[in-house]
């Protein structure tokens, strides 16, 4: 196997609250979308909104 | 050492023994069997090389095919078996119009295109009773990845078992040049697979990510098939706001979303966001300016841009984010995603630079929009 076929991508989704402007990231989870509502911000109660999706690759 | 007495007859083994003739021999006959058998030879190292390619093109093919039925089969809730119908789009082929006389090609392939297209979502449709947008998109999205890597193997197989038959060397060459650059695109279909299945966004969405933010908080209407447009406003100007309808998998039609606009706003200025290919030695996810339309595909799209663009003479600017072939059709990158910001920024500066307040600009965010809303 090639050293470029061994490189894992991870995909992340980044958590922004609207409110607090507080960012997170986690592991991206099924039915996840760039700029959508996921729920509320457990610091201040503000809309949790998804603002980037992307991928880090492993080697 | 001594070099005065060298006997270059010695050095090259020709004396008047018989191991010096064997050793002239074993100098000539390699010269004699490359004169005569040397095309031979290149061609069966090029064709040996080509084909471990082409093995490799089968595989991506069939893996492809492999994961479309998979996805159909265990996720989507099929009518019926769907493999024998899979297989017989996969074998679908496009006639493109004649070129002899170009005048009038542009809406002949326009119509082509959109007719295959069409075709295609109504027989994906058919395999279900009952399928989301979204999914559909997806689905319609992972054929046209595994159609491609089907014609890839096909037509590179060919001309490589007519050089084979043939004994053709030259006829190896073209193929030989062309072997990489096909080679990269499909690594990159391949690749392509899963995070399509999985709905994430590709590199190419970045134009569609930074227009989706800005149509965030005002309300959306439709532009044209799987295309939606927001006005908004900014330092005194409006803005007419055009993308694909996320977060499903499409580019829309931006040509025809603008056509259709044009009339009604006549906007001022006309500026385009999306992902352009970089060149080598050019930084991944760097951000370039520039003027025209910004917008791949096969040609139609921008046609129309281009010419409603001109009849009512609204100059277009172009601002574009660079990454490779694989970058732009597989999950986006993180260096691509964190650009959206600077985009934005720039794309304020664009218009602050061309246009006045009281004036209306056009942003249109082109490229595939898969797991990006607006």
């Amino acid at each position: 196997m090639s050293k470029s076929e061994r490189k894992i991508t991870n995909c992340y989704t980044c958590l922004e609250c609207k409110l607090c402007k507080n960012i997170s990231k986690r592991k991206f989870e099924s039915g996840d979308c760039v700029f959508q509502n996921t729920g509320k911000c457990s610091e201040c109660d503000g809309d949790l909104i998804v603002t980037m999706i992307f991928g880090e690759i492993i080697e | 050492m001594d070099f005065t007495s060298f006997d270059l007859g010695e050095f090259f083994g020709i004396g008047d023994d018989f191991l010096s003739e064997m050793m002239m021999l074993i100098w000539i006959l390699p010269i004699i069997i490359f004169v005569f058998y040397g095309q031979r030879i290149q061609l069966i190292i090029s064709s040996n090389e080509i084909k471990k390619d082409i093995d490799k093109l089968e595989k991506f093919k069939n893996d492809s095919r492999q994961k479309l039925i998979h996805y159909i089969k265990n996720t989507l809730n099929p009518k019926d078996d769907p493999v024998k119908k899979i297989d017989s789009f996969l074998e679908y082929f496009t006639i493109m119009p004649v070129d002899l006389d170009p005048n009038g090609i542009i809406p002949k392939i326009n119509h082509l295109v959109h007719s295959r297209e069409d075709f295609t979502r109504l027989q994906v449709k058919s395999l279900f009773n009952e399928i989301s947008d979204f999914e559909l998109t997806k689905v319609h999205n992972l054929l046209e990845i595994a159609t491609s890597l089907q014609l890839f193997h096909k037509i590179t197989r060919h001309l490589y078992l007519t050089a084979k038959k043939q004994k053709n060397f030259p006829l190896i060459l073209p193929l030989q040049m062309m072997i990489p650059f096909i080679m990269e695109e499909a690594n990159a279909l391949k690749d392509a697979v899963e995070s399509m299945k999985n709905g994430q966004p590709m590199g190419d969405g970045i134009g569609p990510m930074v227009v989706g933010e800005m149509m965030l908080a005002v309300s959306k209407q439709n532009a044209a098939f799987e295309t939606v447009w927001a006005k908004s406003e900014y330092e005194g100007r409006e803005l007419l706001l055009v993308k694909a309808e996320g977060p499903n998998a499409t580019v829309g039609r931006p040509g025809e979303a603008i056509e259709n606009i044009i009339p009604q706003k006549k906007p001022d200025l006309i500026i385009m966001i999306d992902a352009a290919l970089k060149l080598e030695g050019e930084n991944s996810a760097s951000i370039a300016k520039g003027f025209g339309a910004a917008i791949g595909g096969i040609g139609t799209e921008r046609f129309k841009i281009e010419e409603v663009a001109t009849k009512n003479n609204i100059p277009i600017l172009a601002i574009v984010v660079k990454q490779t072939i694989k970058e732009a059709i597989t999950l986006m990158s993180e260096d691509i995603a964190k650009q959206a910001k600077s985009v934005k920024t720039q794309i304020h500066e664009m218009i602050e630079e061309n246009s006045k307040s009281g004036q209306t600009v056009m942003i249109v965010g082109v490229g595939n929009t898969l797991g990006i809303s607006q």
